[in-house]
């Protein structure tokens, strides 16, 4: 089957272990309010066979050594399990591995625990540490992603949480904390990454005439977010 | 007695310094945790090179002109940053930064340059050189109309006409391992030897070079005699090692203002001696250091008096002392030794800089204790570059050395004539024009057909005729350096430097090309886009209109990237087409120094898309902001070039923010190394490595003050980026930055 690519990006360096390329798939169920990339929301993009795609990302195997790879982002990738799996074949005869960059917000049906279980690692969103917030910045709860993260937990796949921290949402260490206070039990989990809210992906609401809940809002100061990070990794100790 | 505790081979009957160090060198696995800091009179000694450097900086760029003496060997005595503490001694003139004139290779040259920093040229100058004949009067006595026309509508550029060539490595580390006795009384026999021949042209003029280059290695025993050192005697310990070459290099340098003077590859036979010390218990670490440094110190002193208008073409006052680290035997052994990291420490104990031009002869089989420290040291400082040792001992063996940027030859066993390049964007906007430049109009190349304005060009007529300009032109090019190098080695011949070869050199003959990604991207434009020309009054093709998409190279999309293939291919075969000066080899290389900028304003729009005046990538980099699919890609493309029809070297620039590279210096190290064995596995040639971010250079183009040591990697060497003129700052920030969202 074919998938529905929207970019690709051959140097990912910071989305997984080694030297990673990363595959954006198009479409997701989210409708983030600080998403950077709306453009992706909607499947569109160029459809491609996964032959092609995984003959693309062998290009980059000299930089891949024992630890790189691809790592498949979005748009929410999951969306496309069915189509990850088939490029998960090949990327195997291929020697090359794959993480998984999701939201978690996708039923975990056939294909998506299949994607998980053979994915080298996952790197989840953790976008809001309660439902209300998750329903009100994202349009959908945070039952799915919670059970995605259980999920990695019963499979023992390694994993990196993600959150993106907003000036005047979550930029605060009593946030933070109810976010470590959710992570902390999960053994699963082997880094928490604070992103720094960013404008750089503004014009691109723009562009699409799409409107920009978070228009007007500064991006978050470099120090705030060493300070955050500094702080979520005394509190988990990973 | 100086040559005690030595492993004896080859060298010690011939002169074989390659065989001296394969014997001698201790290699090194380890890590970079022996390293040490600079000592109080370092210190002292760099507190007052920074005082003068600054002041160097606020005058202007240049601090002190002495437009009276002559630059040369003897004509000054000698100097010192601070008398009594310097303990690797010798100054190109009697004071730090003091600049001397040089009118050899161009004496209107001297006159202007003297001129644009306040200085008159003295009498006694102008009155030697009225009856004296200069390399730059020389080959305008026979360049051919068309020749001076190609030169004035910049299609050949940068072309070593009215400044010395440079790019000849003396193979100085000769001097302490032999001391200049036995290398003279080598060359007199050679003289000898040589004599016995019948005497035909190659003969005489062979012998005439023996004879100038035996009075300058006379020249040379003086000079150090002025220091209080003994030269005609080999060095007997690290500090004379290093102190007998560097005179080499000194020498060099007082008597030629070439483009590149580059130092070699020192730092293996360097260690040989500083371990002996150590072992004999003569020298510490700290010691060790001190000595490195201070060599350091006096490679960053070596200036030039330019005009204003070599600036434009070679940004930021560059020497090029370029110092070749690391690399493999050809038995497969690494080359790196504890002074390698040394000489990398030197960024450390005196900060970033731009010179010496320190560049890393990368291996996939080095040790990853030296990777890891080399990438540690591009990330923190910005100042180093990396070749492929894998892709260049094929062809120039394990004892070879850079010089400029990225031009390999075999230390002291071969010699180049450098070439500047030739501007083949412009090569393409005259096969439309039917051989008139479409700017000033003129016929150039012979004349043809101009292409319809009114219907889209059609790739196989345009190839077809390119490659018809193309010919003419890399034939003019050959020509055009044939009697720019005759009249060099007659004028302006480099009698110190080319002592210290083997009396019959290999020589090389360097062309050069520019605007490859522009041509590469226009022509695939004319193949899958639709591309009209626009005509003006005049009746010339000045613009396109480029409708629809079309693969652009530095995306690793084959169908853009074979074009670039062929580009250099097919103009390295047209070159080898004609005959060279003294039966050099051609070469070929793509790389644009700064030039690039220049190169831009002198070329009109290009089907690519590229607007009249607007700056080509430098080197073999794809456009800016064409590269869509990131770094790696970008990386890709490049690495696809063929090195075996470029072995002058294959330049590109690759500038990425930390953020992108990892979230801690540790992965950043890990990743970076990952980067550079990935690209060098494909059989790339050579990488700048810049991390930084965007906003710090815009943020030192308007507080210099900042950022004094701000160093940055542009084509194939390192600048101060306070040292370049706005407009190369500006076209520096736009350059593709790889950078995470």
């Amino acid at each position: 089957m074919k998938g529905y690519v929207h970019s690709f990006e051959s140097l990912a360096a910071v989305d997984g272990l080694g030297i990673r390329c990363a595959v954006f798939l198009s479409g997701c169920p989210l409708r983030c309010a600080y998403c950077h990339n709306p453009d992706t929301w909607n499947r569109g993009g160029v459809e491609t066979e996964p032959e092609l795609l995984v003959k693309k990302i062998a290009r980059y195997k000299p930089y891949f050594k024992a630890d790189g790879g691809v790592t498949f982002s979005g748009g929410e990738p999951l969306c496309q399990a069915e189509f990850i799996r088939e490029c998960a074949l090949l990327l195997e005869n291929a020697g090359i591995n794959y993480a998984i960059d999701t939201s978690g917000a996708v039923a975990l049906d056939e294909n998506v625990k299949a994607v998980l279980e053979n994915a080298q690692m996952v790197i989840l969103d953790l976008k809001f540490a309660d439902n209300e917030s998750y329903e009100k910045y994202t349009g959908v709860g945070i039952k799915r992603t919670l059970e995605t993260l259980n999920h990695l937990e019963s499979i023992g796949k390694d994993t990196w949480i993600r959150t993106v921290v907003v000036p005047g949402i979550n930029d605060s260490e009593a946030e933070i904390q109810r976010y470590t206070e959710l992570i902390k039990g999960f053994s699963c989990v082997k880094r928490y990454e604070l992103l720094g809210f960013h404008t750089m992906g503004f014009f691109k609401y723009e562009k699409l005439g799409v409107e920009n809940p978070f228009k007007g809002k500064q991006a978050l100061e470099d120090d705030v977010l060493k300070r955050l990070q500094e702080f979520a990794d005394n509190k988990l100790n990973i | 007695m100086e040559w005690r505790k030595f492993k004896k081979g080859n060298w010690t009957n011939t002169i074989d310094v390659s065989d001296f160090i394969k014997l001698n060198y201790t290699p090194y696995c380890g890590d970079a945790s022996f390293l040490r800091g600079k000592t109080k009179r370092t210190e002292r000694v760099f507190e007052r090179v920074q005082e003068l450097l600054i002041k160097e900086n606020e005058n202007g760029g240049v601090l002190n002109v002495d437009p009276n003496h002559v630059s040369s060997l003897l004509t000054f005595g000698p100097g010192y940053v601070i008398e009594g503490e310097d303990l690797i001694v010798g100054l190109q003139t009697d004071e730090p930064l003091k600049r001397a004139v040089n009118p050899f290779a161009g004496y209107r040259n001297a006159v202007q340059a003297c001129k644009a920093y306040g200085y008159e040229i003295g009498e006694n100058v102008t009155n030697e050189f009225k009856y004296r004949t200069t390399h730059n009067t020389g080959v305008f006595r026979v360049y051919t109309d068309t020749m001076k026309k190609a030169r004035h509508v910049g299609i050949l550029t940068g072309l070593p006409d009215a400044y010395a060539r440079g790019r000849i490595i003396g193979d100085y580390r000769r001097i302490a391992l032999y001391g200049m006795d036995y290398l003279i009384e080598q060359r007199q026999l050679d003289k000898k030897r040589i004599g016995e021949r019948d005497m035909d042209e190659d003969t005489i003029r062979l012998l005439e070079d023996i004879e100038r280059q035996l009075e300058f290695m006379k020249q040379l025993v003086v000079m150090a005699g002025q220091y209080g050192c003994d030269i005609t005697r080999p060095a007997s310990n690290a500090q004379e090692a290093i102190q007998w070459l560097y005179f080499g290099y000194l020498g060099a340098v007082k008597e030629q203002n070439g483009a590149a003077n580059s130092i070699g590859r020192i730092s293996a036979f360097i260690d040989i001696y500083i371990q002996r010390d150590i072992e004999e218990g003569n020298l510490d670490e700290v010691s060790a250091q001190e000595l490195v440094d201070d060599l350091i110190i006096k490679m960053r002193l070596v200036r030039h008096l330019r005009t204003p208008e070599y600036n434009e073409l070679f940004a930021g006052d560059p020497v090029w002392v370029t110092c070749s680290l690391a690399g493999m035997t050809e038995d497969g052994k690494p080359m790196v030794t504890k002074t390698c990291f040394r000489f990398l420490q030197t960024l450390y104990n005196l900060g970033p800089s731009a010179e010496p031009n320190i560049t890393v002869l990368w291996a996939q089989d080095l040790p990853e204790g030296f990777k890891k420290f080399c990438a540690k040291v591009s990330i923190d400082t910005d100042s180093i570059q990396y070749e492929n040792d894998d892709v260049m001992r094929k062809d120039f063996g394990d004892d070879y050395s850079i010089a400029c940027c990225v031009s390999a030859m075999k230390t002291g066993k071969q010699m180049q004539f450098f070439g500047a390049r030739c501007n083949l964007a412009k090569v393409l906007l005259m096969t439309l024009n039917g051989g008139k430049d479409e700017i000033y109009g003129e016929q150039i190349a012979p004349e043809g057909e101009v292409f319809a304005a009114d219907k889209p060009l059609v790739y196989e007529e345009v190839l077809e005729r390119f490659k018809t300009y193309a010919a003419w032109m890399a034939k003019l090019y050959v020509n055009t350096m044939n009697v720019i190098h005759y009249m060099h080695d007659r004028y302006a011949y480099e009698r110190l430097m080319m002592s210290l070869h083997d009396v019959e050199p290999e020589r090389l003959m360097a062309f050069g090309i520019s605007g490859l990604s522009v041509l590469a991207d226009s022509l695939s434009a004319i193949k899958y886009a639709k591309v009209t020309p626009v005509k003006d009054e005049r009746g010339l093709i000045v613009d396109f209109v480029t409708e629809g998409e079309f693969p652009k190279y530095g995306n690793d999309d084959d169908r853009a990237d074979e074009i670039a293939q062929w580009i250099t291919e097919f103009f390295y075969d047209e070159l080898c087409k004609t005959k060279t000066y003294r039966g050099a080899k051609h070469t070929l290389s793509i790389l644009t120094i700064t030039s690039n900028v220049v190169y831009g304003k002198k070329t009109g729009s290009t089907p690519d898309g590229r607007k009249a005046g607007e700056p080509f990538a430098p080197g073999a980099n794809p456009m800016h902001g064409r590269d869509a699919e990131g770094a790696l890609a970008s990386l890709n493309s490049v690495a696809k070039l063929c090195y075996d029809c470029c072995q002058d070297g294959i330049s590109n620039t690759f500038s990425i923010t930390p953020e992108t590279l990892g979230h801690n210096e540790d992965e950043r190290v890990e990743k970076l190394v990952d980067v550079l064995d990935g690209y060098f596995v494909q059989h790339a040639h050579h990488l700048n490595v810049n991390v930084l971010n965007r906003q710090k250079l815009i943020d030192a183009m308007n507080n210099p003050a900042l950022y004094p040591s701000l160093t940055i990697r542009v084509s194939g060497y390192a600048v101060n980026f306070n040292k370049l003129t706005k407009d190369k700052q500006l076209e520096v920030i736009s350059r593709t930055f790889h950078e995470k969202m």
